[in-house]
């Protein structure tokens, strides 16, 4: 294991215990047992037990494992970095435009966008794409599986 | 009605002319997911779910199995062509797959690939038609007890091969069972850790899950490490030679054997069988040494043994009720949306839509090799679809599959929420699959293991008073121990599958 997977795996281990330690406070807070039997809060103080104690023999684990092989780093850089933030920052506007402007016009702004932010100039190739793949799959969707697509404020 | 009957009835129903269309929709789409590398047949059912939210429950499961088979059967042309396997069970493939294609016998290989997984997937069908009525039969004298405990063998397997470390597989498993714990309680009608958050109520949808561990991280992870470039290739006459066939007949014999007998084991996934046979074959060999440098039964023996054990996985999910692959999870994922859960009572409840989809797996096989092999050449210029097409058009396909299951912006987030907690574990190493098997399967344990106890007043010692359950348990037990005491054997396998 690389020293840059091994403070991974500590981080992750941490973090999984905290959440663990979280889940039993809140298990606690619900009924573990009662004249009926097994509360809501049984199942989970368990489970969520075990996480802790799982969590904490992985730490120690991974704690005494020397680290080998070249510190590769494990998040990514450069331009890499900036093609996984565009996914996340792509999807996380789209959520939030989805239901003020409505399904088409949201995916339109995502198809052109995500396309041009990736490097495509092709002006025709981009509008072609967003068109498609906002109104088009909105009519697909909508009039023809019946699924139901949201519509926003301007009524599109 | 004795089993033929059923599965006449069955045939008739899955050949109308739309469930025929439904079947053949999904064995394209499936082809298509198996042919473009980064997206896998978990991520691409879950991303195509939305198709089948209104069509009748038959024909949606038709498209969503077909979609599966198809997408099994896709992986094999990238690994062939370009070297690069569609999905994880067809890595085995390139090693002499690609030298064939290298050596001008792309054609021949793909062929033979296509007869093996036809030949694969239809003997392992008619083994589950055998299987599957007498072990649902069994499983109907099942009570909580012994579901529970079935279902603790079930996580014990897909825990115990994993990968390297069983602690880190458990851990997984908990947190799958922690998010399932979401929502109301099962039981009682409580809500349970929603915070106020009314979304939350449901619990937490299984599908954004699924869609955002598998289909947004591989896609984040294709980004991060520049995986996907647009390539070109040519293919050459797909008729194999009467040799050829003879040779790789005994390959495909024994790849059914291994797809058909692993696939009804939960957890061993569909790498392991293509992995042992190949080997199998390569140790069998009077030429060992032509494996590697382009041999047939290279290509045939894990290929009939991918789609052998792609249907045979499908035994447990009807019959018992437990997906035994992520993939598998997702499609329980879509019996559930569509009002129908997977196991015995399936049997008894639903007879005509059970048969139907079995049926469909015949069908399913003779359209993937009908359609296949002609239209090689056309998923061959696929793949020179450039990497932000495919990119932004999968996203698309992934939000409008979150938004359109409860027409909730709420599950798109907890899709990207998921989707970036998955990039994160998978760059660590950490295995997804226990995890989203016990998402799917953590309602029904807990339901279980809570009726159990109010059976026996709040005491475990009802288990030791079950022989199937306790039998279960053991096996559950041996499982965790023999994992935890040779480690090395089984990250051997793991590794070597990997």
């Amino acid at each position: 294991m690389s020293a840059t997977m091994r403070r991974g795996w500590r981080v992750a281990t941490i973090v999984l215990f905290a959440l663990s330690i979280f889940t039993i406070h809140q298990s606690v807070e619900l009924s573990l047992m009662d004249r009926l039997g097994p509360g809501p809060g049984f199942f989970p103080f368990w489970l969520a037990l075990l996480g802790a104690l799982l969590s904490l023999i992985l730490f120690v684990e991974v704690h005494r494992t020397r680290p080998e092989g070249p510190a590769i780093p494990l998040m990514p850089r450069g331009p890499a970095l900036g093609q996984v933030s565009l996914i996340v920052a792509s999807i996380a506007v789209t959520a939030a435009l989805l239901e003020p402007l409505g399904f088409r016009l949201a995916m339109l702004l995502f198809n052109g966008g995500l396309l041009f932010a990736m490097g495509e100039r092709r002006w025709w190739a981009v509008a072609l794409f967003a068109v498609t793949g906002s109104f088009g799959v909105y009519h697909v969707f909508n009039n023809w599986l019946d699924v139901v697509l949201p519509v926003g404020r301007l009524g599109i | 009605m004795d089993t033929l009957a059923l599965l006449a009835n069955g045939f008739v129903a899955a050949a109308t002319p739309t469930n025929l269309t439904f079947a053949l929709i999904g064995c394209v789409l499936g082809t298509l997911i198996g042919v473009l590398p980064g997206l896998g047949p978990a991520a691409g059912t879950a991303i195509l779910i939305p198709l089948t939210f209104n069509l009748d429950p038959t024909g949606a499961i038709i498209m969503l199995c077909a979609i599966y088979y198809g997408a099994m059967y896709g992986g094999t042309i990238t690994s062939v062509l370009i070297n690069v396997p569609g999905e994880a069970a067809s890595v085995i493939t390139c090693i002499d797959g690609y030298e064939m294609a290298k050596q001008g016998r792309a054609g021949t290989a793909l062929a033979v690939a296509a007869i093996g997984s036809f030949i694969g997937g239809c003997i392992s069908t008619i083994a589950l038609t055998a299987v599957a009525l007498p072990l649902a039969q069994l499983a109907l004298k099942f009570g909580p007890v012994e579901f529970f405990a079935l279902m603790v063998v079930g996580l014990s397997l897909v825990i115990g091969l994993a990968g390297k470390s069983l602690a880190a597989a458990l851990l997984m498993t908990v947190f799958g069972l922690l998010i399932a714990m979401v929502g109301i309680d099962p039981v009682r009608g409580a809500p349970r850790f929603t915070f106020g958050v009314e979304d939350l109520l449901d619990g937490v949808g299984f599908i954004p899950v699924a869609m955002g561990l598998f289909g947004i991280s591989e896609l984040m992870l294709a980004a991060d490490s520049r995986l996907l470039k647009p390539i070109s290739t040519r293919i050459s006459s797909l008729i194999p030679s009467r040799r050829e066939m003879r040779d790789c007949a005994g390959s495909i014999g024994r790849g059914t054997v291994i797809g058909f007998v692993l696939g009804l084991i939960p957890g061993v996934g569909a790498v392991i069988p293509t992995f042992l046979a190949y080997v199998l074959e390569k140790k069998i060999s009077k030429t060992p040494e032509r494996f590697g440098k382009g041999a047939i039964e290279g290509v045939a023996a894990p290929e009939t043994a991918n789609n052998a054990y792609a249907n045979a996985a499908m035994v447990p999910l009807l019959a018992l009720g437990i997906p035994s692959s992520p993939t598998i999870a997702v499609l329980m994922g879509a019996f559930i949306i569509n009002g129908l859960t997977p196991g015995p009572f399936l049997f008894q409840e639903r007879p005509d839509l059970v048969w139907a989809i079995i049926a469909s797996f015949f069908i399913g096989n003779v359209i993937l090799l009908a359609l296949n092999l002609p239209l090689v050449g056309l998923w061959a210029k696929l793949l020179r679809m450039p990497y932000h097409y495919l990119c932004t058009g999968v996203l698309l396909f992934c939000i409008l599959g979150a938004y359109s299951l409860k027409q909730s912006v709420f599950d798109v987030w907890v899709m990207l929420g998921f989707g970036v907690v998955g990039y994160l574990l998978r760059k660590l190493d950490f295995p997804l699959a226990p995890a989203i098997l016990a998402l799917i399967l953590g309602p029904i344990m807990e339901r279980s293991l809570r009726t159990t106890l109010e059976i026996s007043g709040g005491s475990f010692a009802i288990f030791l008073d079950r022989p199937i359950a306790m039998v279960l348990l053991a096996i559950a037990a041996a499982v965790i121990v023999t994992v935890a005491f040779s480690p090395k054997a089984i990250e051997a396998v793991s590794e070597d599958a990997q």
